[in-house]
């Protein structure tokens, strides 16, 4: 007998091996869902060492993806970043132009209703003391300007020159206290004088208590004095007030240009001998 | 002559400043009057013949940037410009509160001697209705330039 296992002693050994290897699958079968403790002495053995590793290599990932690989991104990144900005550049130079465009359509389509010859202004400064209204013009009397001509916008009456060099006027803004037109109101033809009141408002002065003028009325110019083409919007009654004593009314008119916004305007040009 | 340059170069400045930039960006009675502070300057700092011509010419300046009344401003710094030199000798002018305080001061004299002028010599009826409610904006932000530009030694001090 022991002659025959020394005889077959490799065989033997083999086959024990295979055995318990194939006892060792049969029985975990039942648990193969639960950590026997074998499994549980070489994971925790593992463990540590494969979170070292893993840790380098998600590192050295990280500077591979953001940083090696990135340089060209990094690049482009910029390119983009100034191709942004000058589209963005364009995109603001257009809108203005059509913003321009509409303010310059509407002083054409004022040029051509007006039917008197007419040069247009930019405004370049404006009144350098905050107690008058004034607007420096870029235009003079080298483009045939003249003190008293009147200055009108899409909106209506502005003002009138008052003071022109060769190649800059100033505009006496029809709020400045200086300043007056003579007016009428167009629904019932009250006549008056719209003077400067300050803070962007205007007066209707010397009207007759008994002339019918109600808020909301347009008031435009009459055309005396020579001075401004008649039936020029000037503004709209904002207040009557007719006391107990005295002649007039106190009349306030609002005008119908925004003053605060002007850019582009026209002088209407009197030929000589009018 | 350099210095003469460089003060010809502030008051332009101050006038472009005046005319362009500051009325686009604040509202009316808030933008500051930077003349009158160069002017105020001129007299607590530099009193001299050459100095008033100089408040006075300021003050022409004005005239031809503003309002239609040339000599108004003219006459109104002049005034300023000559009671502050008189007034020099007995101040301490190196003081910043002394300096913000004259030139509140100024504005506020500048603005009735206007009223006064404008009442009297022409037919402007109802400006102190824009004079008015606008002074103590103005006086409030001249003070703030004036004490914020006090430490500039202006080049006129070298031009004595």
């Amino acid at each position: 007998m022991r002659n025959l296992l020394l005889r077959y002693k490799r065989f033997l050994m083999t086959a024990v091996f295979l055995l318990v290897a194939f006892l060792t699958y049969a029985l975990n079968l039942r648990n193969k869902e639960h950590a026997n403790p074998l499994e549980r002495a070489v994971m925790n053995v593992t463990a540590p060492v494969a979170g070292s590793v893993a840790t380098i290599t998600g590192t050295a990932g990280d500077i591979w993806s953001n940083y090696i690989d990135l340089l060209e991104v990094r690049q482009e990144n910029i390119e983009l970043r100034k191709s942004v900005k000058l589209l963005n550049e364009r995109m603001v130079a257009k809108n203005e132009a059509a913003v321009e465009n509409a303010r310059l359509k509407a002083l054409l389509d004022l040029k051509g209703a007006v039917a008197v010859p007419s040069i247009a202004v930019s405004v370049i400064g404006e009144d350098s003391s905050a107690w008058f209204k004034t607007l420096v013009v870029d235009r003079g009397s080298a483009d045939g300007l003249l003190e008293g001509m009147p200055v009108v916008a899409a909106g209506g009456v502005v003002g009138r020159l008052v003071k022109v060099a060769p190649q800059s006027s100033r505009v006496l803004l029809l709020t400045d206290h200086a300043s007056a037109i003579a007016a009428v109101v167009q629904r019932s033809r009250a006549r008056g004088v719209v003077r400067g009141a300050g803070g962007g408002r205007c007066s209707l002065e010397f009207t007759v208590k008994d002339e019918d003028v109600k808020v909301g009325d347009a008031v435009i110019s009459s055309g005396i004095g020579g001075v401004f083409p008649k039936g020029l919007p000037i503004g709209e009654v904002t207040m009557v007030k007719k006391g107990e004593y005295g002649v007039f009314q106190t009349i306030e008119v609002r005008p119908s240009v925004n003053i605060g916004k002007l850019e582009e305007m026209l002088v209407l040009v009197r030929q000589s001998g009018e | 002559m350099i210095a003469y340059l460089k003060i010809a170069g502030v008051v332009l400045a101050a006038c472009l400043l005046q005319m362009t930039l500051l009325p686009r960006y604040l509202l009316d009675p808030f933008q500051p009057n930077l003349l009158i502070i160069l002017v105020v300057y001129l007299g607590l700092k530099l009193p001299h013949r050459l100095a008033g011509v100089a408040a006075f010419a300021l003050g022409l300046l004005q005239d031809t940037f503003s309002g239609i009344y040339l000599g108004l401003h003219a006459f109104s710094y002049l005034c300023i410009y000559t009671l502050l030199a008189e007034l020099a000798d007995r101040l301490y002018t190196n003081n910043r509160a002394l300096f913000v305080l004259v030139v509140l001061l100024a504005t506020v004299s500048s603005a009735f001697l206007n009223l006064l002028m404008l009442a009297i010599f022409s037919v402007s009826n109802g400006v102190y209705a824009s004079l008015l409610p606008a002074l103590i904006p103005q006086a409030l932000i001249n003070g703030l330039i004036a004490s914020l530009f006090f430490g500039v030694r202006l080049p006129v001090e070298e031009a004595r």
